[in-house]
């Protein structure tokens, strides 16, 4: 086991360090950010003062050492746009992020998992039907299309709720709306298969010959072991969160992690992108690896299987 | 055998052939109708004109999708009051038609989705088969690599790449497959790997065939099925994956017509001109739910053991 963990930080170090490069290279292909910096009336002098303090002068080698001994020490770089430290938008932002996102998670789950384990145990009764219904729309239409339908039935015809604004709690229905619609039908889909799965197992099959009622059958013996399989995907939950959070924060104006990206990417602010893209590579692998780890200490299997 | 026995039998035998039937009338709506609608859409994307045949004013799209006619914003759909017969679907704020713009959109989600099913199958069916065949510490890399990119946030990916390279057809189609190969990869992986264990490839290097040939000739016809099933079914998400990225702005740029863009185009007008938006989305939503059911219907006849997917 202890092998096994090593192994994974291991790899999951040289993963950052991957993408870390990837990163590096990619934001620097499209050739000097000097031409978005500069302007007309810059002297050389100046042009040359601005430069040397984003350290563009000196050659790829030495920036990316550079680059890196920040990244070491927490740094993740200054806008180039706002010439303020990038963490400090970030921290402004985040707060903002994990409002939109906690809420919707906790709904999200719960619903799919109310959904999914109902449709499952009625399975192909009316109510199932109609979960696979809510399935199949819920993965064919865009979710930011539905969330401007939303606005213009609920705000616009109907005034029953805001569009912009984050203080009452009437704020967030829609944005938190948006967001349950792109985590929650796939999770329910995944839930209802999997609690098939375990429905059809043998534990499950004796828990009803020892005569336990329905609801502890389904509740506690069938609900435990059908978590398991929702669990592997948190690292996918994770990236439709990321999506999510663009989306929804862009419709509804809201000032978290997603806007800030988008407006860096419209002013091409490399600094920006590039460092919510490293703290979000970051909470990737570091979800892949707690899942990978929690998994195999759940299931010998793959403990033995993979070291 | 008394009679009630036989009316008993008669009654069983009805109900159970009405099911069959029912169940393949089913079946094959759920063929019939996709078709139909994904058919329709591809005519709308070739037919939209007719430049490729040297005649560029003739073709399915009632008006040029980028005419700006300022007199004519903002009209509504024909079939509601105060539209006018000559702009079906109603104008944006430009006064361009949405019907035209839909028809010339349809160019731009089937061209980057098909070019992009296209070059992930490949990439993820390379590095798939040698994974599975070559195991071992390949093996290892190529799945961790995998891993990483199947749960890397592909949105954040395509925004970096925007910046660093500039909006445009060929980013969108690169950015699109960047990350896209990876499921691919993991499922021709698994099934080259069940594959390799088979008779025929033990006898097939017995015979001396070298690894390449047995990765070309002998694994990769086993797996066309699974790969035709999964190209069916990624059309739906890489339709969507294109909308996204032209909602958000990193898409192909302005002023060419595309599904996700004209959406945005309608969002901050969605209070008095509700038609620039919905038309587009309600287009995106009819081929992603037809590509869904088409892939659905594909995988139960090719494939049954992929319903997990």
């Amino acid at each position: 086991m202890t092998r096994f963990i090593i192994i994974r930080v291991l790899q999951s170090i040289v993963a950052l360090f991957g993408i870390l490069v990837l990163v590096f290279f990619l934001v620097r292909a499209s050739g000097d950010p000097m031409r978005l910096i500069e302007s007309p009336n810059m002297t050389t002098a100046q042009y040359e003062a601005i430069k040397a303090k984003w350290g563009l002068d000196k050659s790829w080698g030495e920036q990316f050492i550079l680059y890196m001994g920040h990244l070491a020490h927490g740094d993740l770089g200054k806008s180039l746009i706002r010439d303020q430290p990038e963490i400090y938008m970030i921290k402004l932002a985040l707060p903002n992020t994990l409002k939109l996102i906690i809420p919707s998670f906790i709904v999200g789950m719960l619903l799919a998992l109310v959904l999914g384990i109902t449709a499952a145990t009625y399975r192909d009764s009316f109510w199932d039907n109609g979960v696979k219904f809510l399935a199949v729309l819920g993965q064919a239409l865009p979710g930011f299309w539905v969330a401007i339908m939303a606005v213009l039935i609920f705000s616009v015809d109907l005034r029953w709720l805001p569009v912009a604004g984050m203080t009452k709690p009437a704020n967030y229905v829609l944005p938190v709306g948006t967001m349950v619609f792109f985590m929650m039908p796939g999770m329910m889909r995944l839930v209802r298969s999997s609690m098939l799965d375990v429905l059809d197992s043998e534990y499950v099959k004796l828990a009803r010959i020892k005569g336990l009622p329905e609801r502890l059958v389904i509740w506690k013996h069938a609900l435990r072991n059908a978590l398991i399989s929702p669990l592997t995907v948190a690292g996918m939950i994770f990236a439709m969160f990321i999506t999510g959070a663009v989306i929804t924060e862009t419709i509804f104006n809201w000032p978290g992690l997603g806007r800030l990206l988008v407006e860096d990417t419209f002013s091409r602010d490399f600094a920006g992108v590039q460092a919510i893209t490293i703290i979000v590579a970051i909470f990737v692998l570091g979800i892949n690896l707690l899942v990978d780890i929690s998994y195999a200490f759940i299931d010998p299997q793959i403990r033995y299987q993979r070291s | 055998m008394t009679s009630l026995e036989m009316t008993q039998e008669d009654r069983t035998r009805k109900k159970y052939l009405g099911i069959i039937r029912r169940t393949r009338l089913t079946r094959n709506l759920t063929l019939i109708i996709p078709s139909i609608i994904l058919a329709l859409f591809v005519i709308m994307a070739i037919f939209a004109n007719l430049s490729w045949l040297g005649l560029p004013h003739v073709g399915l799209a009632p008006h040029d999708p980028n005419l700006i006619t300022m007199r004519d914003q903002y009209l509504p759909p024909a079939f509601v009051a105060g539209g006018k017969s000559t702009y079906l679907l109603g104008t944006d704020k430009l006064g361009r038609d949405i019907l035209s713009r839909i028809i010339y959109g349809s160019r731009i989600s089937l061209s980057i989705s098909m070019l992009v099913i296209f070059i992930t199958a490949f990439i993820g069916t390379v590095l798939g088969i040698i994974a599975g065949y070559a195991g071992g510490g390949v093996d290892g890399f190529i799945m961790r690599v995998t891993d990483v990119a199947l749960s890397f946030p592909g949105l954040l990916l395509a925004l970096l790449l925007s910046v660093a390279i500039g909006p445009g057809y060929w980013t969108v189609v690169f950015a699109l497959s960047i990350l896209g190969w990876a499921s691919y990869a993991r499922l021709i992986r698994g099934e080259a790997m069940r594959i390799r264990q088979s008779d025929f490839v033990a006898q097939a290097r017995v015979s001396g065939a070298s690894s390449v040939r047995i990765m070309l000739r002998h694994i990769f016809p086993n797996i066309i099925n699974s790969l035709i099933v999964l190209m069916t079914l990624s059309v739906g998400m890489v339709i969507l994956a294109e909308a996204v990225l032209s909602f958000i702005g990193v898409g192909v740029p302005p002023p060419t017509a595309s599904w996700g863009s004209m959406v945005n185009d309608g969002r901050t007008d969605i209070d008095t001109a509700w038609w620039i938006s919905a038309f587009p989305g309600i287009c995106i939503g009819l081929v992603v739910l037809s590509g869904n059911f088409l892939g659905d219907w594909i995988r139960d006849k090719l494939d049954p053991r992929l319903r997990q997917l």
